[in-house]
Formats: C-alpha cells, sequence, structure tokens
C-alpha cells in the first residue's frame, strides 16, 4: 500500500475511464482526482500538487503532447500517458515531449499499477543504489560486477555501459535516443548499433534469449529493463 | 511534277530548280546517244527506222518524269531526226514534203504517247498513296485490339495518321460529358490554338458535322475540323493542319482523315465499354467484399461482447449465486472476450492502414531474435498452455524491415496457430537462411487444412469450411499477406496431414550496414 498522501491526477475526457481508474486506484490506496480537459490539467496541476499525472491524449481543448510540455516547463511531476494512439511516433513524441512512460489502452491493470509504482519511486528516488537485484540477476555498481547468481558475467565496456544504465532506470521506458546519448554521447544515431549490443547482452544474462526477460524490447521507442515488478 | 511546294521554302529552292532541270538535261543526252547510234546505222537501214529510235526517249521521259519532259522531247528529237538525217542532212530544210508528214505523225505519236504514260504514272502514284493510308489504316485497326490505354492509343493514332497524310494531327476531347475539350494527342510537336479555333471545335463537337478550311462552315476561322463520331455521339475532334495553298484537303486525304476518326470513334468506345466493364466489376467484387465484412465484424464483434455482457450481467444481477471460483471462471471469460475484440480491432485498423495506400513502411534492421521475444511476449495470454519451441540461429542476419508490421505478422501467424487447434498444442518457430532470403516459419500441429483450401487461407475473410477455431477473423493471414507484399517479400503455407501446417514468410536479404558488424576486442575488465 503506498502512503495514503500519494495524490494522482487522472486526465481523460471520458468519464467511464475516469471512473473506472479512480475505482481501481482508490482500492490500491491512491488519492485520486480528475480532470477532463487540458486546461483543467494545468489549473489542478497546480493547486493540488499531484505526485503522478495519468494523462490522456486526446484531450477536447489541449493536445495531450502540449499539456506536457507546459507541464515541463515548471514541474518534473512523474506522467505516464495513458491513449489509444498506439504508433510508434505518437510514443517517441510524448516521451521526447518530458513524458515519463506510455500506456496503451485497452491495458491490463496491474500493467497500470506497476508504471506507476516504477514512476514514484524513481521521482522519490533521491540517490543512486549502488547494487541492483532482479531475479537472478545481480549488478553492483560500485564493483562494476555483473552476475547471474553465483557466476559472474563477462560484459564488454559497451555492453556494460548499457546494462548499468538500464538498471539504473530499472521498469521505466528507455528510449533509444536515452541509451545511445548514454553510451555514446548525443552524436550516435544508429539504432541497429544498439540492437547489436541488446542482442549480445540478452545472450550473456538472459536465460532464454527468445524469451527475454530482463531486457524487454518497447517495439519502435526502446527498452525496459525488468518489465514487471 | 509537283509544282505545287515549288519555293516554299528558299533553301530548298536551288535543289528542286536542279530537280526539274536534270530530266532535260536525260532526255537530251538520251537523244544525243540516238543520234549517234542513228549516224552509225545508216549505212544499213533507212533514216525512217531511225526515227523510231527517237521515240524511246519520249517513252522513257513520259513514264519517269511526265508530260513536259516527253513533249521536250518529241520537239527534240523531231529537231535533230530532221537536222541530222533528212536530207538535205545538217541543215532544217526538208526537201521531201512526205517528211512533213512523217514530222506529224512522230509529234502526234510522242504527245499521245506521253500523255497517257503521265496518266498511267499518276494512276500508279495514287495507288501507291492510297495504299500507305490503307496499311496506315489497318495498322491503327489492329491497335485497337491490342492497346487497352486510351490515350496512348490515340497517340499512335495521330503519329499513323500524320505520317500517311503529311500534317500535323490534333486530337481533343472531352475529359468528361460536358466539359471542355483537352487535347490528348498531337502529332509531331504540340499546337496551340486560338480562341476562334477552340470556338469551331466546340462547334464541331456539338454538331457533329465537319468544319473550318474547306468546308460551308466557318471556313476561315480554322483548319479543317473532323468530328469523331461513334453510335451518333460526337466523342472527339480531330484537327488536320496541312501546309497547302489549296481551299481544303485533297479528297482522297479528306477519305483518309474520315476513315481515320470513324476507327479512332470506334477505339474510344471500345476502351470506354472496357472500362465502364471494369467499373462494374469492380463494385460487384467490392460489395461481396463489403457484404463478406459485415457478416464478419457483426460476428467477430457480437461473439465476444456477448461473453463480456453475459458474464457481467451475470455477476451483478445475481452477486450471492457465485462462488469465488465460479466468479473467477466468468471475470476469465470476460477477460478473454474484451482481448478477442481488441485483437479483431487491430486486425480492422491494420486492414484500413494497408489498404489506404497511404501506409509507408518504416523500415529499419530487425533482428529475428527480437522479434520473436516481442511477439511471444504479447501472445502470452492466447498460448498459455502452449509448448512453444524457439530455434534461431545464432548468426542469423538481420533483416530490413518494419519492425512493427513484421511484429503483427508474427503475431497473427501465433495466433493463428494457438486458436485453431487443441489446447495445450505444440508450436515451433524457427528461422534460416537462404537463397538470399531470410525465412521464418510458424508451425503447429492443428489439423491440416485442406489442399484446396490452402490458396485461399490469405484471402479476406476466408474461414476454414470445418474449423473448429471459435475466433478467427479472416482477416489476420490476409494482413500478413499484404504486409509481406509491402516488403518484397513472400508468405505461405505447408500442410502435412498428421503433422499439421507451416506457415513461412521470407525477407529479401538486404546488405548489412558496416555498423552491424561492430565488435569490441577486449572484454569489461572487472
Amino acid at each position: 500500500m503506498p502512503p495514503e498522501e500519494t495524490r494522482i491526477l487522472v486526465v481523460d475526457d471520458e468519464r467511464q475511464i475516469r471512473c473506472m481508474l479512480k475505482t481501481v486506484l482508490s482500492g490500491n490506496g491512491y488519492d485520486i482526482r480528475e480532470a477532463a480537459s487540458g486546461h483543467d490539467t494545468l489549473k489542478q496541476t497546480q493547486l493540488l500538487h499531484p505526485d503522478l499525472i495519468i494523462l490522456d491524449l486526446g484531450l477536447p481543448d489541449l493536445d495531450g503532447i502540449e499539456v506536457i510540455r507546459r507541464l515541463r516547463e515548471w514541474t518534473k511531476v512523474p506522467i505516464i500517458v495513458l491513449t489509444v494512439r498506439e504508433h510508434e511516433s505518437d510514443k517517441i513524441e510524448a516521451l521526447d515531449a518530458g513524458a515519463d512512460d506510455y500506456v496503451t489502452k485497452p491495458f491490463h491493470m496491474g500493467e497500470l499499477l506497476a508504471r506507476i509504482r516504477v514512476a514514484l519511486r524513481y521521482a522519490a528516488k533521491s540517490e543512486d543504489e549502488p547494487l541492483f537485484t532482479l531475479g537472478k540477476l545481480k549488478v553492483d555498481l560500485a564493483r562494476h560486477q555483473v552476475a547471474i547468481g553465483e557466476s559472474e558475467v563477462d560484459l564488454t565496456p559497451t555492453e556494460y555501459e548499457i546494462l548499468k544504465f538500464l538498471a539504473l532506470h530499472a521498469g521505466r521506458l528507455v528510449t533509444h535516443q536515452d541509451l545511445l546519448r548514454a553510451i555514446r554521447g548525443p552524436q550516435r544515431k544508429d539504432v541497429h548499433y544498439l540492437r547489436v549490443y541488446i542482442a549480445q547482452l540478452r545472450h550473456k544474462i538472459e536465460e532464454d534469449p527468445n524469451r527475454p526477460r530482463y531486457i524487454v524490447t518497447e517495439p519502435g521507442v526502446g527498452y525496459r529493463f525488468g518489465a514487471m515488478d | 511534277m509537283d509544282n505545287l511546294s515549288l519555293g516554299v521554302r528558299p533553301k530548298m529552292a536551288q535543289r528542286q530548280h536542279m530537280d526539274i532541270v536534270r530530266p532535260y538535261v536525260w532526255t537530251a543526252l538520251g537523244i544525243a546517244l540516238i543520234t549517234a547510234t542513228g549516224k552509225l546505222i545508216t549505212p544499213f537501214f533507212s533514216p525512217i527506222n531511225v526515227a523510231f529510235l527517237y521515240l524511246l526517249p519520249v517513252l522513257l521521259g513520259a513514264v519517269y518524269w511526265g508530260r513536259g519532259v516527253s513533249l521536250f522531247g518529241s520537239f527534240l528529237g523531231v529537231l535533230t531526226f530532221d537536222f541530222f538525217f533528212v536530207p538535205p542532212v545538217f541543215s532544217f530544210t526538208v526537201s521531201d514534203i512526205r517528211d512533213l508528214f512523217t514530222f506529224g505523225v512522230f509529234l502526234l505519236v510522242g504527245i499521245v504517247t506521253g500523255s497517257m504514260a503521265t496518266k498511267l504514272r499518276n494512276e500508279l502514284e495514287k495507288a501507291k498513296e492510297r495504299e500507305k493510308r490503307l496499311e496506315a489504316l489497318y495498322s491503327v485497326s489492329r491497335q485497337i485490339g491490342a492497346k487497352a490505354d486510351l490515350s496512348e492509343m490515340l497517340k499512335t493514332f495521330s503519329k499513323t495518321l500524320s505520317e500517311a497524310i503529311g500534317g500535323r494531327i490534333a486530337l481533343l476531347m472531352p475529359a468528361m460529358h460536358n466539359t471542355a475539350l483537352r487535347e490528348v494527342a498531337c502529332y509531331p510537336g504540340s499546337m496551340l490554338f486560338s480562341d476562334k479555333e477552340k470556338a469551331v471545335m466546340d462547334w464541331v463537337l456539338e454538331h457533329g458535322r465537319r468544319a473550318g478550311r474547306g468546308t460551308e462552315t466557318l471556313r476561315r476561322a480554322s483548319p479543317p475540323i473532323f468530328p469523331v463520331k461513334a453510335d451518333n455521339e460526337t466523342l472527339a475532334v480531330l484537327v488536320v493542319d496541312i501546309d497547302s495553298d489549296e481551299p481544303g484537303l485533297p479528297p482522297d486525304r479528306q477519305q483518309a482523315v474520315e476513315a481515320f476518326a470513324n476507327l479512332a470513334g470506334v477505339a474510344i468506345v471500345r476502351v470506354r465499354l472496357a472500362e465502364e466493364a471494369e467499373q462494374s466489376r469492380w463494385l460487384a467484387e467490392s460489395e461481396k467484399v463489403h457484404r463478406a465484412l459485415l457478416l464478419s465484424v457483426s460476428h467477430d464483434l457480437r461473439t465476444p461482447l456477448a461473453s463480456i455482457t453475459g458474464g457481467v450481467t451475470g455477476l451483478l444481477s445475481e452477486e450471492d449465486v457465485y462462488d469465488r471460483k465460479a466468479t473467477r471462471e466468468l471475470l476469465d471469460s470476460i477477460r478473454q472476450g474484451a482481448s478477442r475484440l481488441n485483437r479483431l480491432v487491430r486486425n480492422l485498423l491494420d486492414m484500413a492502414r494497408l489498404e489506404s495506400g497511404t501506409l509507408r513502411l518504416n523500415r529499419e534492421w530487425c533482428d529475428v531474435q527480437d522479434l520473436v521475444g516481442v511477439a511471444l511476449r504479447q501472445t502470452e495470454e492466447i498460448l498459455q498452455g502452449h509448448k512453444v519451441d524457439v530455434a534461431i540461429p545464432l548468426d542469423l542476419p538481420p533483416v530490413k524491415a518494419d519492425f512493427g508490421l513484421l511484429l503483427h505478422v508474427m503475431i497473427n501467424l501465433l495466433e493463428n496457430a494457438g486458436t485453431h487447434g487443441e489446447e495445450n498444442g505444440e508450436i515451433s518457430i524457427s528461422a534460416s537462411l537462404g537463397n538470399g532470403a531470410v525465412f521464418v516459419s510458424v508451425a503447429d500441429h492443428n489439423p491440416a487444412i485442406p489442399r484446396d483450401e490452402r490458396a485461399h487461407v490469405f484471402d479476406k475473410f476466408y474461414r476454414l469450411q470445418h474449423s473448429g477455431s471459435e475466433s478467427g477473423t479472416g482477416l489476420g493471414l490476409s494482413i500478413c499477406r499484404a504486409i509481406m507484399e509491402a516488403h518484397g517479400g513472400m508468405i505461405w503455407i505447408d500442410s502435412l496431414s498428421g503433422q499439421g501446417n507451416t506457415f513461412t514468410f521470407a525477407l529479401p536479404m538486404e546488405e548489412k550496414p558496416s555498423e552491424w558488424e561492430v565488435e569490441e576486442g577486449e572484454n569489461h575488465a572487472a
């Protein structure tokens, strides 16, 4: 159960969706506020200071992307986009504008709850944890060590950088560009270059590289480390 | 001789001048030769025999060059004969009055044969011209059957007609009924028309009669303009621009143009009929597809909706009747109905996207293993209980494709394998490289699709005749095929009874980018 004061602003012009989300999220212990339009969202965010915003992109007055841009001018509040727009370019546009995560409708409630937890935890985190564990995988950032169970895994520097960046953003959607920036500086733009390393990395750390569990591909957008928590 | 074109073009004048003089020179030379020969043989023949020889250049001149040359030959012949052979020799005086009679007969023979030969020659030339036009007409009429594209055909028409009658031809047609005339063909080059000429064309189109130069109507306003008619409807107008001083077209050319116009009319009607037939066939086809779509969509939408509505209303109306397990089952069927609806919507959207013609492939290098991984993740629910085997060679090169679309192919194939057979079936995914292509297969152990149905499984809305499946939309495989075709790839099915069905898609291999080879030598030291 999250602390009682965790406040989530649910933005959707469909009352049905707002009601359903309110029921489920309240049931999970969150304090839910609602907004039905872009301007309402901007106003309520200023007034209520929510801890997280669940934002629909298809709003009647302002486009959701515009709402994200205006919010990002002054606040770092985590924004999870919840929309029917499923095209890769829409996802990338929203993430570039500053959204933290992207969930398409229809969605699994379990998945949305997991994303909410990840976003809140990431926002609250003050400093990097030196040791990261997911299932059998251990990433020791302090000692630059990666292990599966008891056996250590040998990684190339680039593989390690990728894994480190993913682990630091565990559960979050990491775009190709984020990763490329992190490992090679912003001038590299070749996504297939990244894919080679991800494939190599999977062969070293995944139990079954055909069914990756640690590094999950988000088609056309990027990767997510440890999809569910 | 064709004197009409004399002096039309100054540059040509000199050459034409030469052309005109040359026959007379040849005739004179011929006569000189005969005179020399005559002189040689006079000891053995009488002069009257020599006189007949002088008919030769007259005849030849008439046949090859016409009346003028033959007359010239006649007179020159008589004079030469008189001078060289008639006593007193080497003088034009005639001593015997009977020789004057011979001259008269000779001249008469020369003139008559000359004019007859000239007539013959003209007839021959006309016949040749006619034959040329007939041949052109024939070749055009053959094209009516052979060419499907109207504008291409009319262009060839104009070219052939222009070459046959020697002039510039333009064909103008209204784009649709009651719209302005538009040039559809012009040969050679193109023509610009004045408002006056356009007005004449409109008149021709409206009245279906000839107008312009050489006709009763608007003769000063434009070159001759012919209507192109079929079934009493004027379909187009034909403009014939001939460089000529005559008021209209010579009758034989006019006939040729009219014959062409008739053929053009037939051609236009024929193409129109073909287009209409195609249109109505397309309409019938699309109506069939529409009906199938409605049938399919209403069935596929209502079935999952029914399971959702049924489950929910059941839970709502009598809350206390169901124990935990029954409630769970109802909720499960609701969830399944919803995800089936979601699949249907995805396929319908895909179909709409693929058929809108606006689809742009976002081609990038795709790792097949990654593709399979994502597809398996997204079909987890529907493949629950199935054993899925994956065999992808480590060194399989990447394919250049739209990852999102390829993912939908993979998902559709997996869903098919998962829903068309028994539960807990086995599915194997494999990939291989060969013949310059990457092959990816999804094999199931479901009942083999009958041979006669295999060809149809990729058709839109096709459902297997005796399918035990509950959730096929008849869309999935047709979407797969459309996506593969958009990629220049292929998809097909192999079925073996008792072993199941294998769907395989192949994507052409493309050259790898050099970056794909990036490797780092040293491993990260701990």
